[in-house]
């Protein structure tokens, strides 16, 4: 068993060092993740949202939604959490 | 093969975190310990995200000195940081806790009921009762 898991780790392991080959160098600032579309984000956050943070400009303004979903997720695994958790009742379940 | 790997060594420090956190959540027997490799996993992710946002030489994707949304000046895209991989870290970050609080209510729960975290215990107990 442990030797089956340790077979799947260093496969999936050794996947992903095979990856690695096509990552760019640390600190690149032409790498693919920084050229695209966020320094549209950077340069435009201000003036659209006006909001010096840009991190928060996105996770408020342009992602708004998004949030929304999050704090809905956080909402579901608090009631979750108290309905696991709570004191049953006499009479009520097992 | 010294210098292929330091010259993208943060990968390789993500990949092993991540190896470690997928052994612990295949190879070992106690469900705190799973948990546990499951948080390290989600760790190395959060980290293996955080460091494609870097650029040599910026700084925080804070402007400074723009109070009130006018800006004169051109923003130099080189100066900050990447600030979507923060942002969608984030979100990362808050759905790990979710699932870290529901798992160890659920762990509480399985706890109270066999008296055990021990995954084959469990399964002996479940098997004896012939549940």
């Amino acid at each position: 068993m442990k030797l089956v898991a340790l077979i799947a780790v260093f496969m999936t392991g050794a996947l992903l060092i095979y990856g690695v080959e096509d990552m760019p160098r640390w600190g690149d600032p032409n790498s693919p993740a920084s050229s695209h579309v966020s320094p549209k984000y950077i340069q435009e956050a201000i003036e659209k949202t006006a909001t010096p943070n840009m991190v928060s400009a996105v996770l408020a303004d342009y992602r708004g939604y998004d949030t929304l979903g999050e704090t809905s997720v956080i909402y579901t695994a608090a009631i979750a959490c108290i309905l696991m958790l709570r004191k049953k009742r006499k009479g009520e379940g097992e | 093969m010294l210098d292929y790997i330091i010259s993208k060594y943060n990968f390789w420090i993500y990949v092993v975190l991540m190896m470690i956190g997928l052994y612990a959540m295949i190879g070992k027997k106690n469900l705190i310990k799973k948990l546990i490799g499951m948080n390290i996993f989600q760790s190395a992710m959060i980290l293996f995200y955080v460091s494609i946002g870097v650029k040599a030489g910026a700084t925080v994707p804070i402007l400074s000195g723009h109070g009130h949304g006018h800006v004169h000046e051109v923003i130099e895209v080189a100066k900050y940081l990447n600030p979507l991989p923060h942002v969608l870290m984030l979100t990362a970050i808050v759905v790990s806790i979710a699932t870290t609080g529901v798992a160890l209510a659920t762990l509480i729960l399985i706890y109270r009921r066999y008296n055990t975290l021990e995954e084959d215990e469990i399964l002996k107990i479940r098997k004896d009762t012939g549940v």
